[in-house]
């Protein structure tokens, strides 16, 4: 650690914030080159702050940092893109703040992960161009694959068996599809349609822009949505807080959004 | 913390008491006691009291929310304020700082806003009282006056999405510079808010 700068220059989307005394906070960026770390910003909760509106969290912002002691300080930060299109859309902030919460759940501090930041980039550029909901399951599925959990699809992940094209238990604790003869061995699951299978094959093997164009209808949106949930669940023993929410906003009538 | 054993009890007491207020450090904590220590005995019993009866006398207006001793509290009682008009706010003092403003409306405060990642949801507001005020009170609009931040702006638009079926008009606080502000260092996000809600002289 000695030989680090002792200031440096990185871009980050912000991930969460904790007020910390009067008027500082506490941030969590995943950053390019630094991947997941804290810093603090003081008096970041005054009026006149100059960095204020730049660490909103889910904004990309290039920042300069200065190690210290016990927690690196913001010195100077710049938005890139505040992604006012997802802030202004309650489903869409509400999945790019649960987006945003994976990154920091899958993650360690200081422990860049390749192709996370450019995949919560893809993802939120994606939602504020429009891109419908269902791309969250696109981060999900390569989430989980680089974090080390590839879901095994293209065959049974217990024995390696040729899968029937029909639907199919998805075991979390298998990490994958599990044939029928496997099943009582796969420790419990979902069985998903083979609608299903093909569009997490696909979220496996193409862009994001290709997944996001398909048409999958509510029905079929919402089985993925279990189906991925089960697994991240699994993966990190704990419900994500921000699926809670996403699940509330689903439930509101729609209407529309604030002039 | 560090207080050796021949410190007194209730020393002891007192300083782990300041320890657990918000920004105040253990050195703080060992001053703040010492300090009352040499205080006059009337005025260590004044702040006694203080902090007996804010706990046995405030309480929630069981309208808005607001902190109050006399239920309903002041703003709800006054016949003279505008019933029509409901300023939602985070806190009770959010409330001050709008009445400093000389807004002559009525209240409801939330205690929070959403905060997905740190698991505070709806059920954790008091949305279901505002929701419940609509329903008996002749309420024409409701302004949103949560903080322009990423829950401020979540929990305006859930409570728009909310209250608008209802028939009542949904407004939010402008959004753009602050005075005294430094265009140069404003983020995007408030500069093109400003440009949009420009007026003309």
């Amino acid at each position: 650690m000695g030989e680090r700068p002792r200031v440096y220059k990185t871009e980050g989307i912000i991930l969460r914030r904790r007020n910390l005394g009067e008027a500082d906070s506490i941030f969590t960026v995943y950053s390019d080159r630094e991947g997941k770390f804290d810093a603090v910003a003081r008096g970041v909760r005054k009026a006149r702050s100059h960095m204020r509106g730049h660490l909103e969290p889910l904004t990309r912002t290039r920042m300069m940092i200065a190690r210290g002691r016990s927690i690196d300080v913001f010195t100077q930060a710049e938005t890139v893109t505040s992604y006012r299109a997802i802030r202004e859309d309650l489903e869409r902030a509400a999945g790019a703040v649960y987006c945003a919460e994976l990154a920091d759940r899958f993650t360690a501090e200081h422990a860049p992960q390749d192709g996370l930041y450019a995949l919560l980039i893809d993802t939120f550029d994606a939602l504020e161009a429009g891109a419908p909901l269902h791309t969250v399951r696109f981060f999900e599925v390569s989430l989980v694959a680089l974090a080390g959990y590839e879901l095994q699809l293209d065959a049974c992940a217990l024995c390696g068996a040729r899968l029937p094209e029909a639907d199919t238990l998805l075991s979390a604790t298998a990490g994958g599809l599990v044939c029928g003869p496997c099943r009582a061995g796969a420790g419990g699951g979902r069985v998903v349609s083979i609608r299903a299978v093909k569009v997490l094959r696909h979220a496996g093997r193409a862009g994001i822009d290709s997944f996001a164009a398909l048409d999958l209808g509510e029905a079929l949106a919402r089985e993925l949505q279990a189906a991925l949930g089960d697994v991240i669940r699994h993966l990190l023993e704990r419900e994500p807080s921000a699926g809670r929410f996403v699940d509330d906003v689903s439930r509101l009538p729609v209407g529309a959004t604030l002039p | 913390m560090s207080e050796g054993a021949g410190t007194p009890e209730p020393i002891t007491r007192l300083i782990e008491a300041f320890h657990k207020l918000p920004g105040i450090g253990p050195k703080s904590a060992q001053r703040l006691a010492y300090h009352v220590l040499r205080t006059p005995p009337q005025e260590a019993e004044a702040l006694a009291a203080a902090l007996r009866d804010v706990k046995a006398r405030i309480r929630f207006c069981s309208v808005c929310l607001n902190i109050t001793e006399s239920d309903p509290c002041s703003y709800c009682q006054d016949a003279r304020r505008d019933a029509s008009t409901i300023c939602v706010v985070e806190q009770a003092l959010d409330i001050l700082a709008i009445e400093r403003i000389g807004f002559r409306g009525r209240y409801h405060v939330l205690h929070g806003v959403l905060n997905p990642i740190e698991g505070v949801g709806p059920e954790e507001l008091h949305l279901k009282e505002l929701l419940q005020r609509l329903g008996n009170e002749e309420v024409k609009e409701v302004i949103m006056a949560t903080n322009p931040s990423l829950e401020g702006e979540a929990t305006a638009m859930y409570v728009h999405r909310l209250v608008a079926p209802l028939g009542v008009r949904v407004s939010r606080l402008a959004r753009g510079l602050p005075s005294g502000a430094d265009l140069e260092f404003t983020d995007d996000l408030t500069l093109s808010r400003a440009l949009e809600g420009r007026q003309d002289f």
